[in-house]
């Protein structure tokens, strides 16, 4: 399947406007990416996948909206305020409510402190951080601790032994899943795609160098890696979790890169592009890479639901993110010890599941709509 | 080495081991618990053991008595600092043995002790004695039990759910009673006994945590014991007299001569001054520190039966000290030249699978990290046809090597072990089905084992005694003992449990969560939001320095839980407080250099105050706070020195209240024990040191034949 490049733009073009244009165009000048996307809706678990996906994707960011302690927006003598976007960064929480001695709970504090303030909630007063004692919001009572807590309608999901709510720590976690899901992945894929790329492109003593470093990488194995890097590092957060499963897990996407580039480097376009005068890094990234993109698509998408199942069976051992940054492993890793606490297996565990399910068939589905040959054997 | 404090941390992660450090012989000390948490804290997923070391008592209360301290749970290793010491090493599963002499360098017996030529036995005629209690302990416990009434009968106990104070204290006193007469007694028993972990040796020397100490306590011979109040005795088991020079310098025994080592040859005076020789030899890896025997100046057998020990100074605290463990000369006397490790020689290994033992029972079979098999001695309690001492209870005990607290659970429910600790969630949530009453009960008590959270005062945060105060102020007390601990635990002020005589009376109020004092405090001390991002700050050496450091844990969940919660509390108020959980080790290693903000850990009780000066004295290795007060270090001396026991409360009183007013420490808890024992078991009562680890301890329990 070589192609030229102008079959190489199209498919950029394609790429850009995937979505918009699918299956509308006649088929003769439809893209390769179009071609692909339309190949994928007609999988319907994938398409199912891709949507929790995009909901998760929702959930995880507009987490403080849906459960949370803090108004989405509020006036408060006079100004508006948005204190709900503390739980993405602590210092957005805004200073005036710590001078007026709110110690983090709005709800009575407002009122009694300026009786004409008004405030946006979440969907549900809970908190991912901490037990929600009684009546800091006006009826509710306090969440109940150890095997008390089953799924209430206060606690839709239970609460954990130490009685903070499940449900807030799920949605939150669902953003903490999403950031390690992609940000190490896109770690992975950068350094992967970099190494992979100077690798099968130059060839030669670059080729044997590298190639003997993914093998030293691979050969090491990665949970005992990342365990020995957190040990290091005086002070993890969630962001070296995420660096050290993304510097671990190149591997698969840099072998990948460096087949497709040494099979692409060959071909005439490139041929053309050289003949044109195109420096090296040119080539690379303007005319091979996007070439070899597709099937490189596929282990990032496998790497997205390994990073979320490593960084969940690490909170699972202990060594996630340092408490109290909520995560689906955390959870797991509080219901093993009680089994009779059931609400704290099922429900991360589904999550941390589907989730990597879905982000596997999405790969699945990737590889077999782009690839020719999966192709004509699905048919 | 020193031998005389010894904590040992206890962590309490994942196995929980104990570690003690113990010196050989000393008694008991504190236990640093750090981690994990014995018996009542756990969490779950950990049990630990909960570790002490501490006496024993055999059967008939002949003990040994270790030291220090224990440290639980854990992995880990322990070390005791002391206060001169080396840090021992190890527990926890594999640990590693202090290193053994190079066999090129020639072993010197006893090189550590300073010459010295005792006097003649003429001389000793001359000096006055003071007569020195000589006591059974099961008769002591016979007697106290003569004056309580049981609140229930077997019958009632039996049937009940511990489910409030009220039927913990029915139970304990219907089912913890001695048997009325001999004929109560299953004697052709079995015991099957929990063990978190297996023994690292069988040698009494080295002992190393409380897994050993369970162990050895049974099999060793020892001629000290003390009761559940702490108070020192010669064991009657073991000594005819024992009297204490009017100076104090010298301790005189004179020990029974119907004592046999299992091996038939009797056991004698030589045995002890040999045993002392051994620790206080360099090459000979002692695993606990060497402190308490250190304070010995020499110890001397005028006849096969009648010892001295010489001391350097008259200190209350010699009496802890001369108690150490005891091996049998004639098995080591030669074989030692060649291998002074005592364990790596195929004559000592040996030795190791099936030692000569002097206690109650022997070692007869040993599976490692499965099992380990003791039976009764006919030649301890019969001597030339006569029975001379109390027959052991059991004739067979079996300790069960279980490192996981929920396997554990599964084999008591099903019978496969007879008594474990619980943790703190399994008493709660996974003991009150009828599937655990059907076989076993439980019962709870109070252990002086407290947790802290702890300042470091060389930090630009916690040098002002005004910023503790404050930190104190802060914490949710009340959430932490309802929804963290099930209101299971008691309030702790400071380092002696309010029952202790060494406790302030009347006792000092608790600290309460107030958040507008510990504003106020802060803001005294300086720290107050200037550039309004919500978080404290203060100019210190000329720069600004947010309030924001770190909290080390062990990585057991309630630790992290309370840590949690401090977290919360501090962050109320403007101070971001990190919580960091640690494997046990590395927490171990980063409190011991000082490397730590404030971290969250757990002492046990020595049985003596003193134990608790390598805590608090200025310099000490204990002292991982780095906390320093002349007038605490002075007090510790005045203590060590006072022997009129209502003067020598006083002083430890008066250190309690000292400490309380500068709070190095917020101390937070009191966890208690809580075990659970099989249904036909009688005889267990608890010391603040928990049930096994006193006189008579497990030399009280029994099995009846009495069954409903």
């Amino acid at each position: 399947m070589n192609k030229t490049m102008v079959e190489a733009r199209d498919q950029l073009a394609g790429a850009s406007t995937e979505s918009g244009r699918g299956g509308l165009e006649a088929p003769g000048s439809r893209g390769f990416w179009a071609e692909a996307w339309i190949r994928f809706r007609r999988r319907r678990l994938a398409m199912i996948a891709l949507w929790y996906v995009v909901i998760l994707a929702i959930v995880g960011v507009l987490s403080p909206a849906i459960v949370g302690t803090r108004p989405i927006v509020c006036k408060y003598k006079g100004r508006i305020y948005f204190p709900a976007l503390a739980y993405y960064n602590r210092r957005w929480e805004p200073a005036i409510f710590f001078r007026d001695k709110f110690r983090q709970r709005y709800p009575e504090n407002l009122k009694k402190r300026d009786p004409t303030s008004w405030a946006i909630w979440p969907l549900v007063y809970q908190d991912p951080y901490r037990r929600v004692g009684e009546n800091e919001w006006p009826g509710q009572p306090g969440n109940p601790t150890g095997a008390q807590g089953r799924p209430n309608r206060y606690n839709l999901m239970g609460t954990t032994q130490e009685g903070i709510d499940v449900f807030a720590q799920m949605v939150h976690g669902a953003r903490t899943a999403l950031l390690v899901g992609f940000v190490s992945t896109g770690v992975a894929a950068a350094i992967g795609i970099f190494i992979g790329a100077l690798a099968g492109y130059f060839g030669g003593w670059i080729d044997i160098v590298l190639s003997r470093l993914i093998e030293l990488v691979m050969c090491v194995p990665t949970l005992v890696l990342i365990l020995a890097l957190l040990a290091i590092i005086d002070k993890p957060t969630i962001w070296h979790v995420m660096l050290v499963i993304g510097v671990t897990g190149w591997t698969g996407i840099a072998r990948l890169t460096r087949g497709e580039f040494i099979r692409l480097k060959n071909t005439e376009f490139v041929l053309a592009a050289r003949a044109l005068g195109a420096g090296g890094l040119r080539i690379i990234f303007r005319h091979i890479l996007p070439n070899a993109l597709a099937p490189v698509l596929v282990p990032i998408s496998f790497g997205v639901a390994s990073a979320i199942l490593i960084e969940s069976g690490l909170s699972f051992l202990g060594f996630g993110p340092p408490p109290p940054h909520p995560s689906w492993g955390t959870l797991l890793n509080a219901g093993r010890t009680n089994l009779q606490m059931w609400w704290l297996i099922l429900f991360p565990g589904s999550a941390i599941f589907l989730t990597v399910l879905a982000y596997n068939l999405i790969g699945e589905a990737i590889q077999e709509a782009t690839d020719p040959r999966l192709r004509e054997a699905g048919k | 080495m020193e031998l005389r404090g010894f904590s040992a941390l206890l962590p309490c992660s994942f196995l929980h081991k104990a570690l003690i450090l113990v010196g050989v012989s000393l008694l008991a000390v504190c236990f640093f618990v750090l981690g994990c948490g014995g018996p009542a804290s756990e969490d779950l997923g950990t049990a630990e053991p909960f570790e002490e070391s501490s006496p024993i008592a055999g059967q008939g209360g002949a003990s040994l008595q270790v030291r220090s301290v224990e440290a639980e749970g854990g992995s880990g290793p322990t070390s005791s600092p002391g206060s001169s010491g080396v840090p021992v090493q190890e527990s926890g599963g594999g640990g590693s043995r202090p290193a053994s002499a190079k066999p090129s360098e020639k072993f010197v017996l006893g090189d550590l002790i300073q010459p010295f030529t005792p006097p003649t036995w003429e001389e000793l005629q001359k000096v006055e004695w003071i007569d020195q209690p000589v006591l059974d302990s099961l008769q002591l416990l016979r007697e106290r039990q003569a004056n309580e009434q049981p609140l229930a009968t077997v019958e009632e106990a039996l049937r009940l759910m511990n489910n409030s104070p009220e039927a913990n204290a029915k139970i304990l006193s219907a089912l913890g009673r001695l048997p009325a007469s001999d004929d109560e007694v299953e004697w052709e028993a079995t015991i099957y006994r929990h063990t978190a972990a297996d023994v690292k040796s069988t040698n009494p020397l080295m002992i190393d945590s409380t897994i050993e100490f369970d162990v050895i306590g049974l099999t060793g011979f020892g001629l000290f014991s003390f009761d559940w109040n702490f108070r020192p005795f010669a064991s009657k088991d073991a000594v005819v007299s024992w009297q204490t020079s009017k100076d104090r310098m010298m301790d005189k025994i004179v020990m029974r001569r119907d004592l046999v080592w299992s091996d038939g040859r009797p056991i004698t005076a030589h045995d002890v001054v040999f045993s002392f020789k051994v620790i206080m030899s360099d090459k000979v890896p002692i695993p606990a520190m060497r402190s308490g025997t250190e304070q010995i100046r020499w110890v001397e057998a005028y006849d096969d039966y009648t010892l001295v020990f010489f001391h350097k100074a008259p200190l209350a605290t010699n009496v802890w000290n001369i108690n150490f463990g005891i091996i049998p000369k004639h098995i080591y006397e030669k074989s030692i030249y060649e291998d002074p490790t005592l364990q790596d020689s195929e004559y000592h290994r040996r030795y190791e699978e099936s030692p000569v033992c002097g206690g109650p029972y022997k070692l007869v079979s040993r599976s490692r990290n499965r099992e380990i098999v003791l039976e009764r001695r006919e030649e301890y309690y019969m001597f030339q046809g006569k029975q001379v001492r109390d027959k052991p209870f059991f004739r067979q005990i079996r300790f069960k090597v279980l490192p996981d607290p929920t396997v554990s659970l599964m084999a008591l429910k099903r019978g496969d072990i007879e008594e474990m600790i619980l943790t703190a969630e399994q008493w709660v949530t996974q003991t009150n089905d009828a599937d655990f009453y059907r076989l076993n009960t439980k019962v709870y008590a109070t252990e002086w084992t407290y947790f802290y959270f702890c300042w470091n005062t060389q930090t630009p945060f916690f040098r002002d005694r005004r910023v503790r105060q404050a930190m104190a102020y802060a914490f949710d007390y009340r959430e932490m003992f309802d929804k963290i601990l099930y209101g299971l635990a008691e309030p702790c002020n400071g380092i002696f449990h309010p029952t202790s005589p060494w406790a302030p009376k009347p006792p000092l109020p608790f600290f309460q969560q107030d958040l507008d004092k510990a504003e106020a405090l802060l803001e005294e001390a300086g720290w107050t939001d200037s550039d309004g991002d919500g978080i404290l700050d203060k100019v210190v050496d000329g720069k600004r320095v947010r309030f924001e450091f770190s909290m080390l844990t062990s990585n057991v969940p309630v630790r992290i839980a309370i840590a949690n919660l401090m977290r919360q509390c501090l962050e109320r108020i403007g101070i971001i407080c990190h919580v960091r959980p640690l494997e046990f080790t590395v927490l171990q290693e980063r409190t011991r250099s000082g490397d730590f903000e404030a971290f969250h850990g757990g002492w046990g009780t020595g049985a003596d105050p003193d134990t608790a000066e390598n805590i608090w004295k200025t310099g000490e290795m204990r002292n991982f706070g780095r906390y320093s007060n002349p007038e605490v270090d002075h007090l510790f001396e005045l203590g060590k020195r006072e022997f009129d026991l209502a003067r020598r409360a006083k002083i430890y009183q008066q250190i309690h209240r000292i400490l309380y007013e500068d709070q190095p420490y917020t101390w937070l808890y009191f966890r208690p024990a809580m075990y659970a024992f099989n249904k036909k078991l009688r005889g267990y009562t608890f010391s603040p040191r928990g049930p096994y680890h006193f006189g008579p301890g497990f030399g009280a329990i029994y099995k009846t034949r009495l069954l409903p």
